[in-house]
């Protein structure tokens, strides 16, 4: 997760148990800052893993009730905890829809680029990689978003995934081959 | 410049645990689904080493230009397109929708218990409605004596 929005620090994880605290005894809104900590990376990786911003927004809100019900077990860091509830309804709804075309349409970025013929390139691009993630095995999509849109180390990585940084540079090589092979007969 | 290799600094920012690269299991976790039913076309897929290595934050792009020039060139237009994705943000509305969701999670969490509570509650009703006072209970111990007695002297 990006170091603006996450705990990682001790003090941060510290707060974020005191916040946890808080809640507990009964002052729901301070819930609401532990939204705002993390629901951009959270959102990310949904999105990634889903290609759609309505699914993803879906599981995001799954994951903060499913999180807030049970905010009394969590034993560790909070971050870790959360983003394993989310990494685990964007499997479970891997597993439930086979998708053939993912979109990322409705961009909510202002494009950058001057001309229409850049922006078109552009959108086509965002198509093609959509498409592309979609086709690549949910572990190897998840590594590839983790490492390249979620910008985390490896070492993260593994810590959030319970798995050694040599699986996951293995998963992230291969997931690179793949999109390699679906992508630069055209980008290349 | 894409922001696609892992940048030493943001994983220092990042205040994670290090961990020992590598390790004997490597990918003896990977799942099956890993192993198996490889994509059209990427059994011939490969990536410079020096490319890998560069992607990983491990090696130079002067080294991966000097493997494949064309392959860097394909990641530093993908990084691009990683860097953007890497920018988006919770739509504002989100964090709105699921605090207003949380109480109604609670009472759908409630339901149960309250189901749970609400049988333990009857079912203490219907115990209360059969339990028998002392007197009650004397008076209907009396009540069978003086039967039987009656049968008795009947019979």
């Amino acid at each position: 997760m990006n170091t603006t929005e996450t705990a990682t620090e001790p003090t941060e994880v510290d707060s974020d148990q005191r916040i946890i605290a808080r809640v507990l005894s009964g002052d729901r809104e301070a819930f609401s800052v532990l939204i705002g900590r993390y629901s951009d990376p959270l959102y990310r990786h949904a999105l990634g893993m889903t290609g759609s911003p309505d699914v993803a927004e879906d599981i995001l809100q799954t994951s903060f009730i499913k999180a807030y019900n049970h905010l009394g077990e969590v034993r560790g860091r909070f971050d870790a905890w959360l983003f394993r509830i989310v990494a685990n309804g964007c499997k479970d709804w891997l597993k439930n829809i086979r998708r053939t075309h993912l979109s990322y349409d409705e961009d909510d970025q202002p494009s950058t680029y001057a001309t229409p013929d850049e922006d078109l390139d552009r959108t086509e691009l965002r198509k093609d990689l959509d498409e592309a993630l979609a086709q690549l095995a949910p572990s190897l999509r998840e590594a590839f978003i983790m490492k390249h849109v979620e910008g985390r180390s490896y070492e993260e990585m593994a810590e959030l995934l319970s798995t050694t940084v040599g699986a996951l540079k293995m998963r992230v090589h291969r997931a690179r081959e793949a999109l390699q092979a679906l992508l630069e007969e055209k980008y290349a | 410049m894409p922001d696609l290799y892992e940048s030493p600094e943001e994983s220092r920012e990042l205040g994670l645990p290090r961990r020992q690269a590598g390790g004997a299991r490597q990918d003896a976790d990977a799942p099956l689904a890993d192993r198996e039913v490889p994509l059209p076309g990427a059994a011939d897929a490969h990536l410079a080493p020096a490319v890998q290595q560069w992607l990983d934050g491990e090696g130079s792009e002067v080294a991966a230009r000097r493997a494949d020039e064309r392959q860097v060139e394909f990641w530093h237009r993908l990084g691009e397109e990683a860097a953007r994705r890497r920018r988006m943000t919770t739509p504002a509305h989100v964090p709105q929708r699921i605090m207003e969701a949380i109480p109604a999670a609670r009472m759908a969490m409630a339901t149960p218990m309250a189901t749970a509570t609400s049988v333990a509650a009857s079912t203490a009703e219907d115990a209360g409605r059969l339990s028998l006072s002392p007197v009650a209970a004397l008076a209907a111990a009396a009540g069978l004596v003086a039967l039987g007695f009656l049968i008795g002297r009947l019979a």
